[in-house]
């Protein structure tokens, strides 16, 4: 009876199914009132459709959730924060341009005599921002702001709203090193204030910094909840990645040929530096890391997208330097966007008119764009890549996430690029799928070409690479061989 | 056997018929509107259905038409150009000034008219694509730079009685056919050639379609925006001087709110506004359909200050079946 008293949030047997992908599978746990409760996992454990169920944001879920000793059902945000509970989001939702008081009173504005009350409101807004031991001017432009502020500001609007328990997701993830500092000096304070507070958060040292309990998930299932005294970094880590791998990864042993791409001393200012590593012909190099650790914007530069402030790139021995995405491509670079809907594809495209996009001068004749070419090569790679499909006329947008991805693929593989840069190549993809898009990436290796895949998901790294770089916060913080390769030590890498 | 692969056969084909069909009808059907639209009115008013009438329609098309192939391949893009109209005019009046008031050869006069408009083109362009202001505010700046301009050089009165060698132009007819309209109409199928048949028209709806996938696909998408708003802003040119042909006089009114009925026309054509979709030949028809459409109004005596309503209803309308159109698409 005691400990039922203790707990303000009850989340009992919740599951939740999205197309072809089991996002929650059956998890319940507790959080205790006026706690600092850290939940744990991988990107895909589920941690953002636990977020988005008590947001008020996943309404289709089953099971049940009970919170403050009240079952708790909200259809839209406002409803969870009728209840109590507020989220502060990666990306915050303030209005840049209105003060920091009318930022706090947004929705709830107060009133004197049927007028809005200023004075009243930045009065309020300037005790609440004592309270928590900042210094902020309750008359700056939100704008004006540094993240770390705008994110307390945030807080102040929950705080503002009654509530009871502020959901932190990942706040960090923007921060420098002495804004978090500011950031984790009001936790225990919201707490005084009876607040609970659940944070998210990738990094170790920070969940054993300020949180009292831990609840990992991994696929979408519980794993377990633990104090964090009791618990050993290593073993958390363990927790969070330690999943049997089968032939999930049908990773087929390569041949290596010369060295193909040699990339030194790679800076751009502020974003990387001194980046060193070299790709071998029928090679798989995984690029592991956060994101924000400066994996994207590493390939950006390569590509000629963004400018590079210092050291070389070397291609078959050749010095190079990309001034746009022209030049890559016409050396043999091919980009596998992250975000293959809106940067990979031309959605209302018929599948044809994307895969000739690139190699476009292949189905000219006299400087004329021939259909009969086109469709004989679009017809050709869209059975080499044995992508299903109704006619190579069906606009992208139809298609499922895996087949999309394998017309991006053509689109490369159309141009003869040799050299594949794959970012998140399986994000958003079915497992099913998943593992047609491994053994692509098996043919492109075999067929002589490159790949250089990023990703964030260690299994998918280390099932998949021939060897890997881990990137931490712009630096190439280390280099491992296939038989090297361990969850456990890209983790700590990377923390 | 043989007769029945004989009867899937035919059945295949009246299959693929009737999808040809409704493919046709969906893609044209502007043209099914401008079909039904001639029986309507020529049942409504006695002196719609006659050559001299139809002639008139198509030389008012002529003009606003022209300057309707740039709008849709702006829209094309996912873009547009308020100073379309202002373009013709202040092309139009320049052409003029140099003929008339400065005495230049027609030829060299046009052309320096011609280049005026693709550089005001151009200058949008560049706003937009270099400089990252909205299409919406730089060519809403340029089209007061433009009417401005246009003042300023013929002192707001209108320059009439330009040289007859010019003449043919808005009021010639090659047999039945004005010149304007055989002017027209080629530049329609010039554009719609290559939009669907060279790497640049592929490009316009490659951007329209999804600006950052074609930037990841290797196109320059900024010159691609260049290129297309120097183009409208040469055809718009183009407009204008078949327009002062055709009236024998430049002055501040010509080419008036081109630019909105451009892209209305557009939009009954098929152009979509969220871009990438839409036949440029298709605007011929949506052109075609909106002066025919007030001219059989003004046939039937509908009030012309009601004709304004009735357009906006138009365009709202037009528009709405696009979005639908999309929507029931995703």
């Amino acid at each position: 009876m005691t400990e039922q008293k203790d707990s303000i949030l009850k989340l009992m047997n919740i599951t939740q199914i999205f197309p072809g992908v089991k996002a929650l599978d059956d998890v319940s746990f507790e959080v205790k009132r006026g706690e600092v409760h850290a939940i744990v996992g991988e990107n895909g454990a589920g941690k953002s459709t636990l977020i988005n169920i008590l947001a008020g944001i996943n309404t289709h879920y089953q099971g049940q959730v009970e919170f403050d000793g009240r079952k708790f059902i909200a259809k839209t945000p406002s409803d969870a924060q009728s209840y109590g509970i507020s989220v502060v989001h990666q990306e915050l939702k303030l209005s840049e341009t209105l003060t920091v008081a009318e930022n706090i009173f947004l929705g709830k504005t107060l009133l004197k005599h049927g007028f809005v009350d200023w004075k009243g409101m930045r009065k309020k807004a300037r005790t609440m921002l004592t309270e928590l031991g900042v210094v902020i001017d309750e008359n700056e432009l939100v704008e004006n702001l540094s993240v770390a502020k705008k994110q307390i500001v945030e807080i102040c609007k929950a705080m503002n709203h009654e509530c009871k328990m502020l959901i932190m997701d990942e706040p960090s993830a923007t921060l420098t090193d002495r804004e978090l500092d500011v950031l984790f000096a009001i936790v225990p304070r919201l707490v005084e204030h009876g607040v609970t507070i659940i944070y998210i958060s990738h990094k170790m040292d920070e969940i054993f910094k300020i949180c009292d309990r831990v609840s990992i998930l991994r696929d979408g299932k519980y794993i377990d909840t633990m104090q964090i005294k009791d618990v050993t970094r290593k073993h958390l880590i363990n927790l969070m990645v330690g999943r049997e791998m089968g032939l999930e990864y049908p990773k087929e042993e390569g041949k290596f040929g010369e060295i193909v791409l040699d990339v030194k001393n790679l800076t751009r200012k502020g974003v990387f530096e001194d980046v060193s590593f070299t790709l071998r012909k029928g090679e798989v190099l995984g690029v592991s890391g956060l994101v924000g650790s400066g994996r994207t914007e590493l390939m950006r530069a390569i590509l000629g997208v963004d400018k590079i402030t210092g050291g070389t790139v070397t291609h078959y021995g050749k010095i190079i330097c990309n001034r746009n995405l022209k030049d890559a491509i016409s050396l043999g670079f091919g980009l596998i966007p992250e975000d293959r809907k809106s940067q990979g594809l031309v959605q209302i495209f018929p599948v044809r008119e994307n895969i000739c996009m690139v190699a476009m001068d292949k189905v000219r004749k006299h400087g004329l764009i021939n259909r009969k070419l086109e469709v004989s090569y679009s017809t050709e790679f869209a059975k080499k890549l044995n992508i299903v499909l109704p006619s190579i006329e069906t606009e992208v947008q139809f298609l499922s996430g895996g087949n999309q991805q394998k017309v991006v693929i053509a689109k490369w593989l159309m141009q003869d690029s040799d050299i594949f840069i794959l970012d998140e190549p399986t994000r958003g993809i079915d497992v099913g799928a998943k593992s047609e898009i491994y053994m692509l990436m098996n043919g492109l290796v075999k067929m002589g070409k490159s790949v250089i895949m990023i990703s964030s998901e260690l299994p998918e790294i280390i099932g998949m690479s021939d060897r890997v770089i881990v990137m931490h916060e712009g630096h190439c913080v280390g280099e491992l061989q296939r038989d090297e390769l361990s969850q456990e030590k890209i983790m700590s890498m990377c923390i | 056997m043989s007769v029945n692969i004989d009867s899937n056969h035919s059945g295949n084909m009246r299959n693929s018929m009737t999808k040809n069909i409704s493919k046709f009808t969906k893609e044209y059907a502007s043209l099914v509107a401008i079909f039904i639209m001639l029986i309507v009115f020529s049942l409504a008013s006695p002196y719609f259905f006659s050559a001299e009438n139809f002639s008139n329609i198509l030389l008012q098309t002529a003009t606003v038409g022209i300057v309707t192939i740039g709008q849709a391949l702006l829209i094309t893009t996912g873009q547009f150009d308020l100073s379309l109209g202002q373009n013709a005019c202040l092309s139009s009046i320049v052409a003029a000034y140099l003929m008339k008031i400065v005495g230049i050869n027609p030829i060299p006069a046009i052309i320096i008219a011609l280049a005026v408009g693709a550089l005001v083109g151009a200058a949008n362009g560049f706003l937009y694509a270099y400089c990252g202001i909205p299409a919406f505010m730089a060519t809403l700046g340029l089209m007061y730079v433009c009417k401005g301009f246009a003042k300023i050089i013929s002192n707001a009165t209108p320059i009439a009685n330009l040289p007859n060698s010019i003449g043919f132009l808005g009021r010639g007819y090659l047999g039945p056919i004005p010149i304007s309209v055989i002017i027209m109409v080629g530049l329609f199928i010039l554009f719609q050639f290559m939009s669907r048949k060279t790497r640049f028209g592929r490009n316009i709806y490659a951007v329209g379609g999804g600006t950052s996938a074609a930037y990841f696909s290797g196109i320059n998408t900024k010159r691609i925006y260049l290129y297309t708003f120097t183009i409208a802003g040469l055809l718009s040119a183009a407009g204008g001087i078949v327009l002062m042909s055709r009236l024998n006089s430049a002055s501040i009114t010509n080419g008036n709110q081109y630019e909105f009925d451009a892209v209305i026309a557009s939009v009954i054509g098929g152009i979509s506004l969220s871009g990438g979709k839409g036949k440029i030949i298709g605007a011929l028809f949506g052109s075609i359909f909106l002066v025919m459409f007030f001219n059989g109004m003004t046939m039937l005596n509908v009030d012309p200050f009601y004709q304004d309503v009735i357009k906006g209803f138009v365009l709202v309308v037009a528009i709405a079946v696009d979005i639908l159109r999309n929507r029931r698409k995703n």
